[in-house]
């Protein structure tokens, strides 16, 4: 039996189904839902892009010109030799 | 070449500053990154055992002060848990999104397009709303969004390391997702 979901039903499953496969009669559902409704489409394609920017957003950072305070190094070198 | 034994003395010099960037890079305030990262030696040094000559020792710091982030991930969604009763009740929390009686969008919230998202703005630029975004999610769902995302637990680590439900887990996953959506397209993504 195809079941008809909500708009908000549809948008958890997507976000299950990034997740892994979703059973087949949700998987029907969804589908569905998707084929009749442009807005829940567009969130099916933004909801990725969210994720991938995350991980681009945290890599980049990741790369910036940031560096410890020489205060800081000092601290550091004075905890690994009090406790080492 | 690295040296077959670890020398802790001189760790803040030849690794601090990328341990520190990586840090920052998943918890933007300075103080609690270089906290992050002094832990890491010391949590190393304390392991000082656990080190096998053939990895690296870069490599070997570098899993310590992921495990690192990953705790303090834990400690910042538990200190605010929200109640399970307010997790349940599905509708409170996303009529802000859904029309109760039908569950389809609420007007304002139905997703614009963001046809051209890529190219409206530089990606530094995005990088920045995103994390903006990203800082005003509650804690719970901050921390979540993180551990999946960027740390790319699966949904069953997240689960054990939280304390929660796979249900909850979702009704949290979701909801981060639609803030952020929304955050998103408010601050430039939804322009045409």
């Amino acid at each position: 039996m195809l079941r008809l979901i909500t708009c908000q039903h549809a948008t958890l499953l997507l976000e299950k189904r990034a997740d892994g496969a979703l059973p087949k009669e949700q998987r029907a559902s969804l589908w569905l839902h998707l084929r009749y409704c442009p807005y829940c489409n567009r969130y099916a394609k933004q909801t990725v892009l969210i994720a991938e920017w995350a991980r681009a957003a945290a890599a980049s950072r990741a790369h910036s010109a940031a560096t410890l305070s020489e205060a800081a190094k000092e601290r550091m070198r004075q905890r690994l030799r009090a406790t080492g | 070449m690295t040296p077959a034994t670890p020398v802790p003395a001189l760790w803040p010099d030849r690794f601090g500053d990328e341990l520190y960037r990586f840090a920052l890079s998943r918890v933007s305030d300075a103080d609690v990154a270089e906290e992050l990262v002094q832990e890491t030696f010391l949590s190393a040094l304390d392991g000082l055992t656990t080190f096998r000559a053939e990895a690296s020792e870069r490599t070997w710091l570098f899993v310590i002060l992921r495990r690192k982030i990953i705790d303090h991930y834990r400690r910042q969604a538990r200190a605010t848990q929200v109640s399970l009763d307010d997790l349940s009740e599905n509708g409170a929390a996303e009529a802000d999104f859904f029309t109760p009686e039908n569950g389809h969008w609420t007007g304002p919230q139905a997703p614009a397009s963001w046809l051209n998202a890529d190219a409206a703005l530089e990606q530094q630029e995005l990088h920045e709303i995103l994390q903006r975004c990203q800082e005003r999610l509650s804690p719970q769902q901050g921390a979540v969004f993180a551990m999946r995302f960027v740390e790319e637990l699966s949904a069953e680590e997240i689960c054990q390391e939280l304390g929660l439900s796979s249900a909850n887990y979702w009704v949290i996953v979701h909801r981060a997702k639609l803030q952020l959506r929304r955050c998103l397209e408010k601050h430039g993504l939804g322009k045409k």
